[in-house]
This record gives C-alpha cells, structure tokens and sequence, in this order.
C-alpha cells in the first residue's frame, strides 16, 4: 500500500469573525493507492478532489482522518517534517507547471537536488539524464519564460522525476496543455508508470486522463460517487 | 541545501532588482561610514593629546620608588626585590640608580671634571630598556664609564662636548682613611660613552655612570657600603674616627637602589605589571595611570560617537528592512514553489537572512573604504583649513581622525547584526508563505 487516507474529512472556515461560515469539502473519505498503480481523482469543479491531493501533499491538514504514505503516518507531521518527507517521497506536476520564472530549466530541474543537498556533479549529470528523457535536452539553459506550455510541462515531469520518487501527484497535469502535448504527457506518464514502477495520483476533470489510470476515484460534493475497481494488474500491467 | 548553494540562490535573487539592491547597499555604506568616521575622530584625538602628554616618556615604564612601610619592615628597594621584578611575566628590563656616596674627584690630563653625582647603573638593563647614548658605546669592562650629556658643557649648536673625550682615561680621586689618616687613591676608568641628552632643555646631566665592577673597586678601596666615608674639620682621633666608620654600613651590606624603573614589554602589559606590583605593597607610579585617566574620557567619548554612528546604521536598517519585505513580497510564488516541492522552512529563512545579510557585508565592505578615504581627506586637509581660517596652526603630527582596524571590524559587525536583524522579519515572512496561496490553486 502507497498511500491510504482513513475516514478524512476536510471543512474550510470563510467569512470574518462572528460571521464565519464552516464549509465542509471532504466527508469521510477512505482511499487506498497500491504501489505502482495510476489513480484517477475525478469530479467537477468544487467536489474536493484538489483538496484530497492537498492533504495528500501535506499543503493542508484534514479536520479529522489519518493519512499514511509509505507505512509512514503523516498526519502529525510538523511543517519541516512534512517539507523532508515531500522531497523524499513525493514529485509533483501541477496545472501551471510552476516553474521558477528566474532559473533556467536546468535549474528548475536540479532544485530538488539543491535542497536535498546533493553534489554539484552528480547534479548536473542527472538534471541532463532527465532533461534528455523527456526530450528538453536543448532547452537546458531557456528560461521558463522562453518555452510553450507543453516544453514547461515536460521540464516540470522532469522536476517531479529527479529525486526518483516512489509516488509523483499530478494535479490537472494537462490542464494548460493542446491535444497534442496532452497526449506526449499521458504517453510519457504510463511510460514512467510502466518501466520505473512510479506510483502516479492524478486529479482531473478529463476522461481522456483518467483513462489512463487502473483505477478512477470519482468525487461529488467531498463524497466518493462510486469506486472503480482496479482494471488489469497494477505493477506496470497496463501497457502503454 | 548547502551553503554554496544557498550563496548562489541569493547572487541569483540580488541580481533582479539591481536598482533597489545599489540604493540599499549605498544606505548601509553612508551609515557605515559615517558611524566610523564620527569615532575616528574619538580615535584621532585622543592619540594626538595623549602623545603630547606622553612626550618622550617611555609609556612603558613603572617607577617604583620603595615599599609600603606599613606592611614591609623597610621602604627601600633591595636587591632580592630587583630579583623579584625580573621574574615578573612581561617584564623587559628592570633599571635602577645606585648613587656612591662620596664626593670623589674625577680628573683628567690633570684637570678636574666638572661633576655633580656619581651613579652606579646596570648598563644591560638600560640597553634593553630602550636607554640610548648620544655618542659612544655602552661599557664592556668594569673599569669603563659613560659621562652625562652636560660633563664637558655643550657647544655654540648645543651637542654635547663630551664626544671628543671618548676613549680618555680618566682618575678617580677615591678618599679612605689608612691608618686613620685621610688618604686619596686613584682608580683609572676609560669614557667609552656619552649619555643620552636630557629630554628637558633646563634639566643638565652632569652625572658621571659607573658599572657595577668600578663600585665595587671603590668599596674595597673605602670598605663602606657605596663608598661612603665619614669627614672631619680636623684629623679625628682613632676612636672618634672607629665610631663614626661604625655607623657607616661596610661594604657587601645590602644595597638600597633608587630610581628604579621596571620597564613593561608592550605599553599594555604596563597595567598588569602595576597591578601585581601593588598587590605586593610596592608604591607604583608610570605614566600610563596618568594616561588611564585621559583614556577613560575618550573611552566615554568613543562609546558615544559609536552609539551616535550606530544610529545612522539603524536608519540604514530600514531600508534592508523595506528591500527584504519586497523580496519577499515579490517572490512569494518562487517560495511557494520551493516549499512545495520540499524546501525546508529553515531553508527559507536562511537564504533571506544571508541576502540581507551580505546587503550588510557589502555596505560596510564600501562604507570602510569610503570612510578610510574621508579619513586621510581631513588629515590632510583639515590643518590647512584650520590654518587659513583662524590662523592657528596645529601642532606637527596632530591627526583629527584616526582608523584604528577594530574600528573598522566593530562597526562592519554592527552593519551585519543590524542587517541580519533587519532581515529577520522579513525571512520569518517569507517561510510562513501559505503554498496554496503562493500557487493560486483551487481550493
């Protein structure tokens, strides 16, 4: 088991003071994430599924739950705890790729390995291993700016992949991207999924994503509509 | 992160804004050197009146002219005591004067020198103590002498005479008494060097330094103690005489020496010395207790120039404080992206509070230089306006501003605190950026 979540429910308070609203997002939601299997989070805007990838990530913490990843229960982790446990075991992709407008995207790429404190060669060596990967290997030192939207999506996988993670969550990973790059994406994520065994929990709106994925967890109103079963064998048995 | 790393992430973040960064910068120098600068001038004066204060004196010797009687049972200073001030750490050399106690006439060539005092020194205590001759050479023989700068008079342009007679033999009318009669008894000395000129022009040197082999040849000539014998109007009669010889201490008796110095290493050392001097009941006297007095004032004079200074620093402040607020400001989102991905929070922190604080280093790095500059700027000019504008002129070598390097590393500290301070808030600022918020997802 990857990841499982037990019993989480999720309120946001809005408003101001003596007029404040608590709005519940999540209700009681049980989810388990097998090791090397695509999971789909699907549901429509407001149904909760970017907050599910939020307590997941450790961005927010759930009203009431528990939340273990790798065998490791993460729901009382300290914010630093929370930052050495998410570079360790987790790569992101996000909707607007968020990449830092002033690094290169060689830069963007090592910043992990920055933070993690690794050696500069060892670096370098593995931010151009990943940039040829994914095919931006000329792009090295293009800033952000100086890239489309499908090249900054493909600098921003490369990001997710360099600390070689167990578990990579993509929220809306197509979301800004033509059909075309949607496609190399989606192609280059069950190839990963395929022959490294990363496990990938993707948020998405878009049944073409989700069709991707082994299993698809459909959300309304913070609740789960309906479970999917696991389709086909999860270590990497999809095929591309 | 290592902190190479985080070096370089702030050279990347500094270089956005150059603008804003150089006026920052700019702010931090001017405090910077204006806070050196105000206590330079502390700093300048000080040295330029103590050095006149000072004068010739040697800063670094401790009179000692006897004991406290209270608790020892005698005043003088003695031998075993000149002993006890060589084993004192930090102690370079122990001089002291030894006055013979008989009128003794010195000729030469037959005529008599012109003397007022005859003194026995340690020549290898005054060498190391710094002491000079004016001509000649120190003594290396017991029977050698060196003659006060006034002996032979000076001539027209003031120099001592005595330079001509170096290497002259000279006599040495020793009075005892043989057989109860007043008898004379002529040592041979040689002048080998002339004694320093007095360091005060109505003050004259007329004594005569003889080493501790010629006294010694004087006492076994006397039999008392510094060569002192009794004398009389008329020849005394053998007992008269046996009683007064008597009350004269013989020779080999413990001598009482006068004028003794102990002389420091370092001008420094002088107060640790003194100190442990007058623990001893030793009655201390050296001119850095008088200098101490004028030192404690400028050092209240100092504080309060740094202090003044150290204001146009916090001024300074305000502006690394505003620069590292619009940093962070403006790279809310590159934060939340970095915490997002796993920055640590005290990564953060730490490369806000390094840009602020090399904005800090920077400055003072340039408010040093500039400071260093305006200092030799009124050194070398403020005389010369002084002397144009009121007509006075300064006293020679007389220095309004003076850098000494811890002035330079004080003030350079107080820029970094100031800086590192300024930029706390903001560092503390930027780790609690809400990721979320940074991103601008959907909630």
């Amino acid at each position: 088991m990857m990841i499982q979540m037990s019993g989480i429910s999720h309120q946001f308070t809005i408003g101001k003071r003596a007029k404040e609203k608590v709005v519940p997002v999540l209700k009681n939601i049980h989810l388990q994430v097998e090791k090397g299997e695509i999971m789909a989070i699907v549901g429509r805007s407001g149904s909760g599924k970017s907050t599910l990838l939020n307590l997941m990530s450790g961005y927010i913490r759930p009203t009431e739950g528990r939340i273990v990843v790798a065998g490791q229960d993460v729901t009382g982790l300290t914010e630093g705890q929370w930052a050495d446990f998410r570079l360790a075991n987790y790569g992101f992709i996000f909707q607007s790729f968020q990449l830092i407008p002033g690094l290169t995207a060689a830069e963007n790429v090592e910043l992990p390995l920055v933070l993690k404190g690794v050696d500069k060669a060892l670096r370098k060596r593995r931010t151009e291993e990943l940039l040829e990967q994914v095919g931006m290997a000329e792009y090295m030192t293009h800033y952000p700016g100086e890239l489309s939207g499908g090249q900054q999506q493909r600098v921003s996988v490369a990001r997710a992949l360099v600390m070689e993670p167990p578990i990579v969550l993509a929220d809306e990973p197509t979301g800004s991207l033509d059909s075309e790059n949607e496609k190399s994406l989606l192609t280059m994520i069950r190839q990963l999924n395929h022959e490294l065994g990363i496990t990938f929990v993707i948020i998405t709106h878009d049944e073409q994503v989700a069709a991707i994925a082994n299993r698809t967890l459909r959300l309304r109103d913070g609740a789960v509509q309906h479970p999917v079963p696991v389709s086909g064998s999860v270590q990497g048995g999809v095929g591309i | 992160m290592k902190l190479g790393d985080q070096l370089q992430f702030v050279r990347q973040n500094m270089k956005r804004n150059k603008t804003r960064l150089f006026m920052t910068i700019l702010a931090t120098a001017m405090g910077c050197a204006f806070l050196i600068v105000l206590a330079s001038v502390g700093f300048g004066v000080q040295k330029s009146i103590v050095d006149r204060i000072v004068g010739d004196r040697l800063v670094t010797s401790i009179e000692v002219p006897g004991k406290d009687r209270d608790v020892n049972d005698n005043q003088g200073i003695h031998s075993e005591d000149i002993q006890y001030f060589h084993s004192i750490p930090k102690v370079k050399a122990v001089t002291f004067k030894y006055w013979v106690n008989q009128p003794i006439v010195i000729k030469a060539n037959g005529a008599v020198i012109d003397n007022d005092r005859m003194l026995m020194v340690d020549f290898n205590a005054e060498q190391q103590s710094g002491t000079t001759l004016s001509a000649g050479r120190w003594p290396e023989k017991d029977n050698e002498i060196v003659v006060g700068y006034n002996v032979f008079g000076v001539n027209d342009e003031g120099v001592s005479k005595a330079a001509d007679r170096l290497e002259q033999v000279v006599k040495l009318h020793v009075d005892h008494y043989d057989g109860g009669k007043l008898a004379t008894k002529e040592l041979d000395a040689v002048i080998v060097g002339v004694w320093n000129e007095p360091k005060r022009e109505w003050i004259e040197d007329k004594a005569i330094y003889i080493g501790e082999g010629l006294i010694g040849q004087i006492e076994a000539v006397t039999g008392t103690l510094a060569g002192e014998i009794p004398y009389f109007d008329e020849t005394p009669d053998p007992k008269q005489l046996e009683q007064r010889l008597s009350e004269i201490p013989k020779a080999g008796e413990p001598r009482q020496f006068g004028g003794v110095t102990v002389v420091a290493d370092k001008a420094s050392d002088v107060k640790g010395i003194s100190d442990t001097l007058r623990e001893k009941s030793y009655y201390v006297y050296s001119v850095a207790d008088e200098v101490s007095q004028i030192n404690v004032f400028f050092l209240i004079l100092k504080i309060g120039l740094i202090f003044v200074g150290a204001i146009a620093v916090l001024i300074a402040s305000i502006g690394i404080f505003n620069t590292m607020t619009m940093a962070v400001t403006e790279r809310a989102q590159d934060i939340g992206i970095m915490k997002a991905i796993g920055a640590h929070p005290s990564v953060i922190k730490r490369v806000f509070l390094l840009e602020s604080a090399m904005i800090g280093i920077i400055g003072a790095v340039f408010g040093t230089v500039v400071a260093y500059g305006i200092s030799v700027a009124v050194n070398a000019g403020l005389p010369a306006l002084v002397s144009m504008a009121m007509g006075e002129k300064l006293p020679e070598g007389f220095r309004f501003s003076i850098i000494p390097a811890y002035l330079a590393l004080l003030a350079c500290s107080i820029s970094l605190v100031v800086a590192m301070l300024s930029g706390y808030r903001p560092a503390k600022r930027a780790t609690a950026i809400d990721v979320l918020s940074a991103l601008r997802r959907d909630i």
